[in-house]
């Protein structure tokens, strides 16, 4: 490249510039962040945890402090907050990252900064559609007709209905819960969260038959209509204890839990940038708030950075209070 | 590489020092520009025993079971300044072989390769790619041309390699050019040329460093005929202006005999016989040597010289004949009328005279030894 | 040539006889395998539990140890890698700053760029003016007209800021790998004692899945871009490799003796004349190692690459298949103007002469051109960044396309699955899990001894053992039926139709086209679609697999039919042959060796797409590595992983080998 002219042409801007930019900023703000060092967020590709981050992240600008934005893997991305590669993260699902968050946790290297308010809510859903051919739902026992399992048959399930589960690795136990309910279902994983929505949107398409596991807060609650089924509430012991709940000689016999939606930090940072950990620690969201903002992203197209730049100007009297440390 | 002689062949050893080698009077007096002496390459498994056990004097039997083959076996050849030096074989008799070890481009293992009164084999690597880089050039059979080059990139490239300034090799190399005529292609790719395009490319190239030794290993065995014999009329020419050392290997013992001052035979990695290529014809030293020539008219070999009478006075012909000319290429003034010819020699001033008679049998005779 | 060949046949009946023996007392064994799998003792049909060697487990925890608490003196080496990791990513972030971002001041919400990156219209100008210099007089303006077009998309649908972003990251991984890997080729030529093991090692890298070594990755080296820099690289790192040693041996000797003749030194004789005479091996290399680092794009941008892969994994998440289609295209137009010109940079360095005046001073006109844009975006902002408004999309149209198929076309596409899947992947699948892990081991043993002798039939018998002792027998078999299906149906489908592509340029032009489409689109891209069609599970699975598997049959197929002697075919017309007897004794013989390399290539790419089908629903060793990265336990990742690697390793050895003989017989070179 043209390295030499480049900086002849435009250092002298790049001067003014600077001298501009520093007196804006110091006659703007009242609060000194504690260090300039840029803070890291760990974003994700769901649209919840995009727009979560940018809303923290306007934040912690809005206070001066520097700001960058890091794309990480949602399993992957301990190790990358055990060294301090990033910063903060916004959205840690009980549902899925428990077990990791605690492993982390417990090195000392990484904080838990809370639930954000939001819950991730899994369970059982069908189309509205559905509701015709199996009289009854959204209660459970509904599901116990072999009409009802019929009416969600594949070829390749048939007579039994096809539920369509999770990535194995999420769990969740519908094995269990298929016979310890005895419901006519058989049991199909799909590989990830984009396969089991693709095929959720051809099924909405044909109005064909689909059940299938479905979470929030996420678009497709927004974009389909339909229903949950509504099992027995989960309790600890139902997942454990056979005796527990309708069927005395099986666990699983309930609906699956509800889950807390934490953040989580680099502890290393918090000596750092503490106001900043104090506003990640406030900092609270909930899932009726947060599903038209994915709505707007993910339906109607609107960026993320629209969405977030929002909520944080319309709703300044809800996150002032978090950043009290800063004098605001 | 490919040339391995059979393990059977067994063949006489002949001493290249030995008295009847061709060289003139004149010659043989000068020191030679590269000579070779008891020269062994043997292939096989840990075949670098053969120098500390002194192979030289091991049984063909004993070679054998250690499973030894000697590509090159015993052999001395001494090649003067500006001679054509052929070293003719058929395909394995170690021909190749014996080029790479007198470029060194293969290690011999036994004996000395002289140049210039220097040992390339045991010389420093630093002096050797000096020699190679100003004093000597080589031209391959399949012309090794690099193909992403094009000619005037291929033919400055031992400049290039010599650290010359672009400038200065590639003024050089466009003179190498307009040298084999191939003014006008210089910007075209290898793959553009045809064949014989393509060895001058390879000429113009060995030259360019105008190196005192020139090597050329069958740099016309993969043309056709036609351009095989142009190219050979060319090196003649270029030879005549440009005077070098020449080491050329070929199978051909036409071309051996067209280009040749003198030829070595090789069979069986040993050197049977060298000498001028009258001399072979004249007076094989074995029987495979015999056998080789035996198609080989003697009038396409036999000199002015060798037949011609000292001058006895002035004789009237219009038509003096060259005493190094063949008497083949005499014919047509053989036959065009009567009487004894004068001889003159490259001056001009006569040297003698040639029976017409005698002349005539030798290009009527068939072939083959006197 | 019919009588020639059953001649030759005949005349090594006696080495047949026993290769026929065993042959026929594998097919008898694989035949009554369910009643020999009563027969047998428990632990010989199922891999006994208590005998798996707890392998994962332990390598899970040497990483971590290694990667937490292992010291040099007083440096941990998880510093010294990440110390590493920061150097490399000096470059990474100075070319960002050039092209993506800029230089920002000011801190907070009042950051502002002070100096703009490289606005797109001066980029476009740079761009053109680079290939014009390259191409030369002859391929300059085509290249010139590739570039601009296709960087015109990039503006118009938005993704310039995006595609620069990726941009970095593949050239400077691009770069690294081909420099490694040229590095590393050239000492495997050079020292032949390290040649075996080098391409051994090459073989397991290329085949073990990226998933099993990103956590590891990520322990060692931090978050960021130069993470994914190192799992790119080590991705792209073996075609280079072999590429390199295939072409330096290529070099004919003849020319390196003109090399050694001239004088040249050991360094001159390498860069002058051998690497430049083997850049056609090297260039196969170089477009190889390009496609290979696309390809990793959207798994970097999982791991803090950021980019058009970002966008790409977005936009399936929200299933706008248009869109992750339109950047998955940015991606593709990438990985075309890369290869092209770097293709073209190599020619012309190689060529060892002056770039051949065009009477363009490309240098001063570049300057110009940068002088020119830079001041136009200072002035209208649009040069700098294409407004959002004037996008242009056709996401809307794609995904209507796919919607309209799902509606109108499922009912017989579903019933194809439903067919597929209950009469013929089903069963498979249950025979092959039911097979005793014995009689496997002992086949797979068989084939290599038939193949290539003793030795190889030992080694590849000691890596199926491996999968059995760690424990991965059934995603290993669920994997095997799955990819042995996927190359079936992809050589049935591809080898035909290459056949038939090969008899014309105009017509092989094309289908490279598309095949190099097929290559370098992100595979979701097109997985997604098919999901929506033939919902999660096997079958989805069978269908990425086959259309990214296809292409090298097709390829090779072409490529083989294509390269059968004309003499033959002439001889063949000359004694009469019919067409089905000309195909059958002419052309097939001529072709098969280059056949059983497309074989080969197909099940490499086969088994490349294992850890995509992971993501459609399969339990195969595919998913084994998601489960062990979404659980963070690398030590079971990475032994899945190498699991992956010794199936394609046992497919690759006995089919080279099996290659190599017939070539020999034929007197064709594979």
């Amino acid at each position: 490249m043209t390295g030499r002219p480049f900086w002849k042409t435009c250092m002298p801007k790049l001067l003014v510039s600077l001298a501009a930019a520093t007196a804006i900023s110091s006659a703007a703000q009242a609060f000194e962040p504690e260090s300039n060092d840029p803070i890291i967020i760990g974003t994700f590709n769901w649209s919840s945890a995009m727009i979560n981050s940018e809303i923290a992240g306007i934040i912690l600008q809005k206070l001066g402090y520097t700001v960058e934005y890091l794309p990480m893997d949602d399993s992957a991305r301990y190790p990358g907050f055990e060294a301090g590669d990033a910063t903060f993260a916004l959205e840690t699902w009980a549902t899925t990252q428990k077990i990791n968050l605690e492993t982390s946790v417990a090195t000392g290297k990484v904080l838990d900064l809370g639930e954000t308010g939001m819950q991730a809510k899994e369970e059982w859903w069908y189309p509205i559609y559905m509701k015709e051919a199996c009289p009854g739902l959204p209660n459970w026992e509904a599901l116990k007709d072999p009409k009802c399992g019929e009416a969600f048959a594949a070829p390749e399930t048939a007579p039994k209905g096809r539920y369509l589960s999770g990535p194995v690795d999420w769990g969740g136990g519908d094995v269990e819960r298929v016979a310890a309910l005895g419901l006519p279902f058989e049991v199909v994983n799909a590989g990830t969260d984009a396969g089991m929505f693709a095929e959720l949107q051809a099924a909405y398409e044909r109005k064909a038959p689909i059940m299938m596991w479905v979470y929030a807060p996420h678009w497709a609650p927004a974009k389909f209509e339909g229903e949950w089924v509504d099992f027995p509430d989960y309790e600890d012991a139902c997942y454990t204890d056979p005796a527990w709940g309708g069927n005395p000689d099986a666990t699983h016999d309930c609906g699956k839990p509800e889950g807390w939606i934490k953040k989580m930090g680099w502890a290393e940072g918090e000596k750092k940038w503490p106001c900043a950990y104090e506003v990640v620690r406030n900092f609270k969201m909930d899932n009726a708030t947060i599903q038209p903002l994915i709505g707007a992203v993910d339906l109607d197209g609107k960026t993320v950075t629209e969405v977030a730049q929002g909520w944080v100007d319309a709703n300044e009297a809800v996150w002032k209070p978090w950043a009290a440390c800063a004098g605001l | 590489m490919t040339d391995k002689p059979a393990p059977t062949a067994s063949v006489l050893p002949f001493p290249a020092a030995a008295p009847s080698n061709g060289l003139s009077a004149a010659r043989a007096a000068a020191e030679p520009a590269l000579s070779a002496r008891n020269l062994w390459k043997v292939f096989g498994v840990e075949a670098n025993a053969f120098a500390i056990e002194d192979g030289t004097a091991m049984p063909a039997a004993e070679m054998a079971r250690r499973g030894w083959v000697a590509a090159i076996r015993d052999a001395s050849i001494d090649v003067m300044p500006g001679e054509v030096f052929v070293i003719m074989g058929l395909s394995g008799s170690g021909k190749s072989t014996m080029i790479r070890c007198l470029t060194k481009l293969i290690e011999p293992t036994a004996g000395k390769v002289m140049f210039h009164g220097r040992d390339l084999i045991a010389m420093p690597e630093k002096e050797l790619t000096e020699i190679r880089r100003t004093r000597m050039g080589m031209v391959f059979q399949n012309f090794a041309l690099l193909p992403n080059r094009t000619v005037l990139g291929n033919i400055a490239l031992p400049l290039e390699i010599q650290g010359i300034d672009r400038a200065r090799r590639e003024a050089k190399a466009m003179e190498m050019i307009e040298l084999v005529g191939l003014k006008g292609r210089e910007n075209r790719f290898p793959r553009e040329l045809s064949g014989g395009q393509q060895q001058r490319v390879g000429i113009a190239r060995s030259l360019a460093v105008d190196p005192e030794i020139w090597f050329l290993d069958e740099p016309f065995s993969a043309l056709d005929p036609l351009i095989r014999s142009d190219l050979q009329d060319e090196l003649q020419r270029l030879q005549k202006a440009l005077a070098k050392t020449i080491v050329f290997i070929t199978h051909d013992l036409d071309e051996a005999i067209k280009i040749a001052d003198r030829i070595a035979i090789m069979e069986g990695g040993s050197v049977v016989q060298v000498a001028t290529p009258e001399e072979l014809v004249t007076r094989p030293a074995n029987d495979y040597v015999a056998r080789f020539v035996a198609k080989v008219p003697r009038a396409k070999v036999t000199r002015v010289r060798s037949l011609m009478a000292p001058a006895t006075g002035s004789i009237l012909s219009p038509d003096p004949v060259r005493a190094e000319a063949t008497i083949t290429e005499i014919g047509p003034i053989l036959v065009s009328g009567t009487g004894p010819l004068p001889v003159v020699d490259e001056g001009g001033r006569m040297v003698g005279t040639l029976d017409r008679q005698a002349a005539l049998a030798v290009l009527g005779g068939r072939a083959g030894a006197a | 040539m019919a009588l020639a060949e059953t001649g030759r046949m005949g005349g090594m009946g006696w080495r047949v006889a026993p290769t026929q023996m065993a042959l026929m007392a594998a097919v008898l064994a694989l035949a009554a395998s369910p009643v020999l799998a009563g027969m047998l003792p428990a632990a010989l049909v199922d891999y006994p539990k208590q005998a798996v060697i707890g392998l994962a487990a332990f390598t899970g925890s040497w990483l971590t140890w290694l990667a937490r608490e292992a010291a040099i003196g007083p440096l941990r080496i998880a510093e010294i890698t990440r110390g590493l990791a920061n150097v490399v990513e000096a470059p990474i972030a100075l070319l960002n700053t050039l092209f993506a971002e800029g230089i920002q001041a000011g801190r907070g919400d009042q950051v502002r760029t002070v100096v703009p990156p490289l606005s797109w219209l001066a980029g476009i100008g740079l761009a053109a003016l680079l290939a014009h210099m390259v191409g030369g007089r002859q391929a300059g303006p085509k290249l010139v007209a590739l570039i601009v077009v296709g960087l015109l998309y990039i503006v118009l649908f938005g993704f310039w800021t995006d595609a620069m972003f990726t941009l970095t990251n593949v050239i400077i991984s691009a770069v690294a790998a081909i420099a490694l890997g040229i590095w590393i080729g050239t000492k495997a030529v050079t020292h032949p004692r390290i040649a075996a093991p080098v391409e051994g090692l090459m073989n397991v890298m290329q085949t073990v899945p990226v998933f099993s070594y990103l956590v590891p990755t990520l322990l060692f080296l931090g978050y960021g871009p130069s993470a994914a820099l190192v799992a790119t690289v080590i991705y792209a790192l073996p075609p280079m490799v072999h590429a390199t040693m295939l072409g330096l041996r290529g070099v004919p000797p003849e020319v390196v003796e003109f090399g050694r003749m001239a004088g040249a030194s050991p360094r001159a004789l390498f860069w002058k004349i051998r690497l430049p005479v083997a850049l056609p091996q090297l260039a196969i290399g170089i477009n190889q190692t390009i496609m290979a680092c696309l390809n990793m794009v959207v798994i970097a941008s999982m791991i803090g690459a950021g980019g058009l892969g970002f966008l790409v994994l977005t936009a399936l998440r929200k299933l706008d298949i248009g869109g992750a289609l339109q950047a998955g295209i940015a991606i593709v137009v990438l990985a075309v103007i890369l290869d092209r010109l770097s293709l073209a940079a190599a020619r012309l360095a190689a060529s060892g002469t002056r770039i051949r005046s065009t009477g363009i001073p490309h240098g001063r006109l570049a300057l110009g051109w940068f002088a020119l844009a830079s001041i136009a975006a200072l002035l209208l902002p649009a040069f700098q960044s294409w407004p959002k408004e004037l996008t242009l999309t056709t996401a809307p149209f794609w995904n209507g396309l796919v919607s309209w198929i799902n509606i109108h076309w499922f009912e017989p596409l579903d019933a194809f699955r439903s067919f597929t899947l209950i009469h013929i992947m089903n069963p498979v699948k249950a025979y092959l899990l039911d097979l005793p892990w014995t009689l496997v081991i002992a086949l797979v043993m068989l084939g290599g001894w038939m193949a290539g002798g003793a030795r190889l039939g030992l080694t590849v018998g000691a890596m199926a053992l491996f999968i059995a002792a760690t424990g991965f027998w059934d995603p290993a078999v669920t994997s095997v039926y799955l990819v042995g299906l996927g190359t079936l149906l992809s050589l049935i489908i591809g080898l035909p139709f290459g056949y038939v592509v090969s008899r014309r340029q105009s017509w092989r032009d094309a289908a490279s086209l598309v095949l190099d489409t097929l290559q370098t689109l992100p595979t979701l891209v097109y997985l997604l679609p098919a999901v929506m069609v033939f919902r999660n599970g096997d079958f989805s699975a069978l269908v990425a697999i086959v259309s990214y598997a296809i292409a090298p049959a097709v390829r090779y197929s072409m490529h083989a039919f294509a390269g059968v002697p004309a003499e033959r075919l002439e001889l063949a017309a000359m004694v009469g042959a019919s067409r089905w007897q000309t195909f059958k004794w002419v052309r097939l013989p001529a072709a098969f060796p280059t056949l059983l390399l497309g074989l080969n290539q197909t099940i490499m790419l086969a088994i490349a797409m294992l850890v995509i089908t992971a993501l459609v629903g399969t339990r195969d060793l595919g998913q084994q590595v998601f489960i062990a990265l979404s659980r963070a336990k690398p030590g079971d990742g990475i032994i899945a992983g190498l699991c992956v690697a010794a199936i394609a390793l046992i497919a690759d050895m006995c089919l080279k080998a099996w290659a190599r003989r017939a070539a020999a017989r034929n007197g064709v070179e594979a």
